[in-house]
């Protein structure tokens, strides 16, 4: 599924970001939320005072989640399953929305990254989060 | 139609002053084709594209790359008439190139990710936000003369 290359530009890009999930987690949440205000739908609301304690949460929670998925790129159907259960039958994320948070974490890696954010980075991981989404949403019918 | 408000604008005009509409639009239209490979098929006679070297290497995706972002230039210029400014361009992409408007999305995006790149932390999320709406307007206004 991934060639070697991809494995270690998407191995190169975790190695960055492990360690500082809450962090990362945080400011994926803020552009996701700026960005496409509608995808709070999913989350609880925010509460005055309190929004980057939650965004710190669940942001770290996300990025945990993507940490997972890296250490087993080769089975994510597993390593994924009981996530794609909660998907599927508790959360029920409008797939497009996956969209919204694959593009809003290219948009953080490459401001954080800058030039060492090749092109070649980039398509590795896009391709890696599209198929975690695609697992993500398999169960949903 | 799209709305930015005068904060919007603001942080518009402000990235883009500082582009290099050259560079910026090579790097944007070879990450379209390395990222989303299906998009060759616009530029089979740009030659080989088939790694992510000779993509950023080919002077046709360069050179048409930088036409891109020059004409870029003008919904920046025009952000309160974008279907009017793009009208024409819109009726040449369906009637010429005839190129799904689904296209027009994903080089919106992978020209945000560009600006991310190019401008670091002074992307933050709200002018991250003010790009996503005008690249959205464009790709709308690209799309709005097809039939």
């Amino acid at each position: 599924m991934f060639s070697a290359e991809e494995q270690s530009h998407i191995v190169q890009i975790w190695n960055y970001l492990s360690g500082h999930e809450a962090i990362f987690g945080t400011e994926l949440l803020q552009r996701l939320f700026t960005v496409y205000p509608s995808t709070k739908s999913y989350f609880p609301p925010l509460i005055p005072g309190l929004e980057l304690t939650q965004m710190q949460n669940h942001g770290e929670q996300i990025l945990m989640a993507v940490g997972v998925a890296v250490d087993n790129m080769y089975d994510l159907r597993t390593a994924l399953s009981g996530l794609a259960d909660l998907h599927a039958y508790g959360l029920r994320v409008e797939p497009t929305n996956f969209h919204f948070l694959i593009h809003c974490f290219q948009v953080m890696l490459a401001s954080h990254l800058q030039s060492e954010y090749t092109a070649e980075m980039h398509a590795a991981w896009d391709k890696f989060l599209t198929n975690v989404a695609v697992v993500l949403t398999e169960k949903y019918h | 139609m799209v709305h930015l408000s005068g904060e919007e604008k603001g942080y518009i005009n402000a990235i883009w002053s500082k582009v290099s509409i050259d560079q910026t639009g090579a790097e944007a239209l070879g990450r379209l084709l390395i990222v989303y490979p299906w998009t060759s098929r616009f530029f089979d006679h740009f030659g080989d594209l088939s790694s992510a070297k000779s993509v950023m290497g080919n002077a046709k995706v360069q050179g048409h790359g930088a036409k891109v972002l020059t004409s870029f230039g003008d919904a920046v210029k025009n952000m309160d008439n974008l279907k009017g400014t793009f009208a024409k361009l819109s009726e040449l992409h369906c009637d010429k190139l005839h190129v799904d408007p689904e296209n027009f999305k994903l080089l919106g995006n992978i020209l945000v990710i560009c600006l991310a790149e190019h401008f670091g932390k002074e992307f933050t999320p709200e002018v991250q936000a003010a790009w996503q709406k005008l690249v959205a307007g464009v790709a709308t206004a690209l799309a709005h003369k097809y039939h």
